[in-house]
């Protein structure tokens, strides 16, 4: 009987919290598939904002509902994911998506329900102007792939660089920006190869950079297939090749590998690097998660509190809030978050620091040298 | 001068490559065409036997602690009673229904096992620990010049033609073995003659199963990477080699991988390595094309 009456009490907590009306932020990420670390941080980052947010009375007095919704980083589930929330009148802004080609999948849908979305995680440049209803609070790989050259040739020194990139919408665009700036600056682009997600040999393309003799290795994939990269390069014979990549290979997963000892990589948030607003994020996270958070789950926290903070201003109707983000467009209005300041360019894509991390004695640290 | 040198050199290695890549399609696409050769079913399952086995040795060693090469053997026996059990659930029922139940059934039975992979070890690529097997499998074997051949690759080589050979005296020099190409003519008669039909076909699905087991457990220490779906292109490729080869042929499928593997590594390495699969699959195409056959199947006339 004392069951019973446990169970309907929760019941009845459960359907109250449905009746209450509830504001939706749905946040669009892999949480299960390949890159699924990547998603979690988002999600956590998410529900540790929500969290915060609810705690503090709430969005005009209406508790925020973080929703998840899978797509695995692949188009197809995202158009779908797209679709169903783009059809859902109780969401008035997304927060995503991570992948950078499933965040082309949705844009325009996203565009044709005139639904806002903010994307904590994709840096494709094409991203920004095909779509007013598309904000993001990172960096975009032109940037991103500028700066990696700089890095490369003023605290590096390399002259003699190969890509090996992943046949997606962020790797190669993020390698087209690095050899644009490569030319600049006299870094020799020795060769590029190419490889799909699904696959596990890469022999074949790195006998031939093998041959090729570079200093450096660019990697602007993800850290699923950067860590067998790595280790089949090394079983290669490539013992003093150096590598390095973008924030795709900012993972755990890296550094579980012994292989990629010196590995470095940039990132748009260091906790050690952020400024004092980031403190209090940082030992949140560690208590609520029991490790550091990585960009995305900062990112994502800010994103986050981007949308709670327009509809808190405007209500929720799309439009309204779409034109609130829009007019977040210069320093001294900008949305000051754990992750540094963000405020939109007219295409809604926004300036922000990089930061560089490498992996020294098995662990991701921040690198001794940044360039600022 | 040297430019030649580092050409050749270059070549070589990709030779190696590629012989290495063909070994594992081979053993997996032996599971294939043995099965077909007997019963005439395409085991649309059998990729994912492949991906059981490597699982199956990373388990045994990372939870349970069992030696590596123990582990090995381990994950064959199993794989050969998954392969049983395989048949004995999935198309023992089916034997005498349309050949287009069973195949339905096969992909099933594929889309199943992923998914429970899935729920047991999660969707995330897994590495084998670099303690879990003999340090010297990552050391050159030989290396000239620019060239190398690590242990790893030589042990894939080896086990590769040893299990040809064994199985090719299977097939041709024991009793079971003729029995396996008596069924494979005529399964009413055969069992007519007093041939156990049944056990004979399942005797088919243990030896296909554990060398589809021993390759998932190579494909892990050589690639480093275990995952779920490995057992979906895997499975494609290798039945890709086996109809190359001449489905229902053991040494067709050996010579099937072959060319797959090499066709596919000089693909990547001279070609595109963009559209290496896509390079692979025209190989296959410009076979059948020509051969419908196969390179060493016969050709059949339709039985009446």
């Amino acid at each position: 009987m004392r069951k019973l009456g446990c169970f309907l009490f929760a019941w009845i907590l459960l359907t109250g919290a449905a009746w209450a009306d509830s504001i939706k932020i749905p946040i669009a990420a892999p949480f299960t598939g390949p890159l699924a670390s990547f998603g979690e941080g988002m999600k956590n980052g998410a529900l540790l904002k929500g969290e915060e947010i609810n705690a503090a009375g709430g969005i005009n007095g209406k508790n925020v509902d973080i929703v998840l919704e899978d797509e695995l980083c692949d188009p197809k589930e995202a158009a779908t994911v797209a679709t169903k929330l783009a059809n859902d009148p109780k969401v008035s802004v997304v927060v995503g998506h991570l992948c950078s080609s499933s965040t082309l999948a949705a844009l325009p849908i996203y565009r044709g329900a005139k639904l806002p979305a903010i994307s904590p995680a994709s840096t494709n440049v094409s991203i920004g102007k095909m779509s007013p209803y598309y904000f993001r609070n990172v960096y975009r790989d032109d940037f991103q792939g500028l700066f990696l050259a700089k890095y490369v040739k003023i605290v590096k020194g390399y002259k003699k660089v190969a890509i090996f990139y992943e046949v997606n919408d962020y790797s190669m665009g993020l390698m087209l920006a690095f050899m644009k700036e490569a030319k600049k600056l006299g870094i020799k682009v020795l060769g590029t190869e190419a490889y799909t997600a699904d696959t596990t040999d890469f022999k074949p393309q790195l006998t031939k950079f093998k041959m090729m003799k570079p200093d450096a290795i660019f990697i602007p994939g993800y850290a699923p297939q950067g860590t067998l990269i790595i280790s089949q390069a090394r079983s290669l014979g490539m013992k003093n090749v150096a590598f390095f990549g973008a924030d795709g290979l900012d993972d755990d997963l890296m550094v579980k590998n012994p292989d990629t000892e010196g590995l470095f990589v940039t990132t748009p948030f260091l906790p050690d690097k952020a400024g004092p607003q980031a403190a209090g994020f940082v030992k949140a996270y560690r208590k609520k998660f029991g490790k550091d958070p990585n960009w995305f789950a900062a990112n994502t926290y800010d994103a986050v509190g981007i949308g709670a903070q327009a509809i808190k201003a405007v209500g929720r109707n799309r439009e309204k809030i779409r034109d609130y983000l829009a007019s977040i467009n210069s320093k001294d209005r900008a949305y000051d978050g754990v992750a540094g300041k963000t405020y939109f360019d007219k295409n809604g894509d926004c300036l922000k620091e990089a930061y560089v991390k490498k992996i020294k004695n098995g662990k991701w640290v921040s690198a001794e040298k940044q360039l600022q | 001068m040297e430019n030649l040198l580092d050409q050749s050199s270059l070549f070589l290695q990709q030779l190696v490559n590629g012989i290495t890549l063909g070994g594992v399609y081979a053993l997996i696409a032996v599971g294939y065409t043995m099965v077909y050769g007997v019963i005439q079913l395409i085991n649309f399952a059998h990729g994912e036997i492949y991906m059981l086995g490597a699982f199956l040795a990373y388990t045994m060693v990372t939870v349970l602690g069992i030696p590596f090469f123990a582990a090995f053997i381990l994950t064959i026996l199993v794989c050969a009673c998954f392969g049983i059990i395989l048949d004995f659930v999935a198309y023992r029922p089916l034997r005498n229904a349309p050949r287009l139940a069973a195949l339905i059934t096969a992909i099933g039975m594929s889309i199943f096992l992923q998914n429970l992979a899935m729920m047991i070890w999660g969707s995330q690529i897994k590495s084998y620990p670099r303690d879990m097997f003999p340090a010297i499998f990552l050391k050159p074997a030989l290396s000239i010049g620019e060239v190398s051949m690590t242990w790893i690759q030589v042990f894939i080589l080896s086990i590769t033609v040893v299990c040809m050979i064994i199985l090719h005296l299977i097939i041709h020099k024991t009793k079971i073995g003729t029995a396996m190409r008596a069924i494979s003519q005529d399964k009413t008669t055969s069992a007519l003659m007093g041939i156990g039909v049944n056990r004979v076909i399942s005797f088919t699905f243990a030896i296909g199963s554990a060398m589809g087991g021993m390759a998932g457990v190579l494909v892990g220490l050589y690639y480093n990477a275990i995952f779920p779906t490995m057992g979906y292109i895997a499975g494609i490729k290798a039945f890709a080699a086996a109809v190359l080869g001449g489905i229902g042929s053991v040494p067709g499928a050996m010579l099937g991988g072959g060319v797959l593997g090499i066709a596919e590594v000089m693909g990547a390495g001279y070609i595109s390595s963009e559209y290496r699969d896509g390079i692979s699959y025209a190989v296959m195409i410009a076979v059948i094309l020509f051969k419908p056959s196969g390179l060493i199947g016969r050709q059949i006339g339709e039985k009446v």
